[in-house]
């Protein structure tokens, strides 16, 4: 029975934290401009991100190491070097939107300018980090971002056209040129497949001292969390569909992006999707951050991690502080925190096989994973997803000057 | 290696910044091209700025002023950003007068509207909406037409 309890409390805190600003906003835009015709982005970038959270899951469970910390001593200090390099800039970038849409969120409360909120999100996310358990701080948000179901009610209570929304599925519109339509697809699949995801995913597993027992509570929460997370995105996006859509409006601030449930479901559906947006961003700020610090710790071999006093892992809070503030200054340069989030949607999907082949290399090497290591099936599908990461990295930043950001 | 991921960063930031430039009107179908995007922003902003008016029961004080904020800044920006683009010729030159009263009489309806929900709340929602929505189609029509 407490296994039981704890399984279920695994799958609906992966399933509660699976959104965040980034699958946020692309599946907004994606939705208002594309109906539902990138639907199939979501599906793949699902598939993905199970494949390899799955993989590193198991990595952590078995070798009771983190990913990043077998990349370097797998890969060697320089190609290490590059791929913490490309992870930590997008990490920051992605801290920054996190930290602006939790902002954002609390403007959407009061009333008060987003940037009064910034320094005291920051502030007290860090404190989060410093004083709570890691436990408890990933189920306390993770849990309160199931409030974004409100998306899915109102998306039912706003009757959309049923056939109108599974013909977009097959039909994307006329108007719409085909670079704009593959880069906003990229964007989506960078939003799915977000680099931190899996560095958190297998950081927390160690945090949680997973062992190979875990590897069904870990399997449990990737495959039944993860896809119900994607049917959240699929919501967001239907509900701009159905919202936007046919009016020609395009949502481009987090207070447009939440109008269906308000038209919806009315204060109480409004007040539920705010405070699901803030669980879900305040929470990726803090699974943004500490990647931040489980990232750099691990490729210099510094100790790192929650579960030693603070003391003894002086540089890897250090380094989470350093990124807060870093990413704090960013947003109040007053840069438009859903810009940010754009791009760093964007250059996550570049840097996407730096982050994913290492994990799939170490998943196939008997040294660290024994008897554990990839099957058959998985390793089909993730050379797949590595050659369609590659095709992705290579066409994300020339398709993003061709259609100037998706204009 | 040090040397290679600098290039690499150069060329990111280089990215950022050209994706973010707005080019000029190079001929009379580029200028009339970039006054029907213009029309199709503001619609945008119409559209949210009406929804805001006609489901204001359906949302808090703070929530609905937000939109109604975000709507103000979005039409201005497209007015700023148009009116900053040199046209090629008289031809033009009309164009520019079109959209522009368009898009001003749209930044100053909500605008006017946005006032009104920061003192005692919008004194007719019914009309509001109606006018919104012709504002709305009038601009989704330029925009049709200059595609």
């Amino acid at each position: 029975m407490k296994k039981l309890i704890a399984v279920t409390l695994g799958i609906l805190t992966a399933f509660g934290g699976f959104v965040d600003i980034g699958d946020l906003v692309a599946n907004a835009v994606v939705g208002s401009r594309f109906g539902m015709s990138l639907a199939w982005v979501v599906v793949v970038g699902i598939i993905g991100i199970c494949v390899f959270a799955e993989m590193s899951g198991r990595i952590a469970a078995v070798s009771q190491r983190p990913v990043f910390d077998l990349v370097r001593e797998r890969m060697g200090p320089r190609a290490g070097l590059v791929n913490l390099g490309a992870s930590f800039f997008i990490n920051v970038l992605t801290l920054a939107a996190e930290i602006g849409g939790a902002a954002l969120a609390l403007e959407l409360v009061t009333g008060l300018n987003y940037l009064l909120w910034v320094p005291p999100v920051a502030l007290v996310a860090w404190l989060v980090m410093w004083r709570v358990k890691f436990e408890t701080m990933e189920r306390v948000f993770g849990l309160a971002g199931l409030a974004l179901v409100v998306f899915l009610v109102a998306l039912w209570q706003l009757g959309p056209d049923w056939g109108e929304l599974t013909t977009q599925l097959v039909r994307p519109p006329q108007d719409e040129g085909v670079p704009t339509y593959l880069y906003y697809a990229i964007a989506l699949l960078g939003g799915a497949m977000t680099p931190y995801e899996v560095f958190f995913f297998s950081s927390g597993g160690v945090e949680e001292k997973w062992t190979r027992k875990d590897l069904v509570t870990a399997r449990a929460n990737v495959f039944v969390g993860f896809p119900l997370g994607g049917v959240l995105s699929l919501a967001i996006a239907a509900c701009a569909a159905t919202a936007f859509m046919p009016v020609e409006a395009e949502p481009d601030s987090l207070g447009q992006m939440v109008l269906p449930v308000a038209e919806g479901l009315g204060k109480i559906g409004l007040g539920l999707v705010i405070l699901g947006v803030f669980a879900a961003t305040f929470g990726a700020t803090l699974e943004t951050a500490l990647s931040s610090g489980y990232s750099l710790s691990q490729y210099f071999g510094w100790q790192w991690g929650k579960y030693v006093v603070p003391g003894r892992a002086a540089r890897f809070h250090v380094t989470v502080l350093a990124s807060v503030i870093v990413a704090t200054a960013l947003i109040l340069t007053t840069i438009d925190p859903i810009k940010v989030t754009e791009y760093s949607l964007v250059f996550s999907a570049a840097a996407l096989p730096l982050t994913y082949l290492p994990v799939l290399m170490i998943a196939n090497d008997p040294d660290y994973m024994g008897d554990k290591v990839n099957g058959r099936f998985s390793n089909v599908l993730g050379s797949f997803y590595m050659v369609l990461l590659l095709v992705v990295a290579l066409a994300a930043i020339p398709l993003m000057l061709a259609t100037k950001a998706g204009q | 290696m040090i040397a290679s991921a600098r290039l690499a960063l150069l060329a990111l930031l280089t990215a950022l910044l050209l994706s973010a430039c707005v080019s000029p009107a190079w001929d009379d179908h580029d200028y009339a091209l970039k006054a029907g995007k213009t029309a199709e922003s503001a619609v945008s902003a119409v559209r949210f700025a009406r929804s805001a008016v006609a489901y204001r029961d359906r949302m808090t004080g703070p929530y609905a002023e937000v939109v109604l904020t975000e709507a103000v800044q979005d039409l201005s920006s497209v007015n700023d950003q148009f009116g900053g683009v040199q046209p090629p010729s008289d031809a033009s030159d009309r164009i520019r007068d079109e959209v522009l009263r368009l898009t001003e009489k749209a930044e100053s309806e909500v605008e006017d509207l946005l006032i009104q929900e920061r003192r005692d709340g919008v004194k007719d929602p019914k009309a509001a909406a109606r006018e919104l929505d012709r504002l709305a189609s009038e601009l989704s029509d330029f925009a049709e037409k200059h595609k």
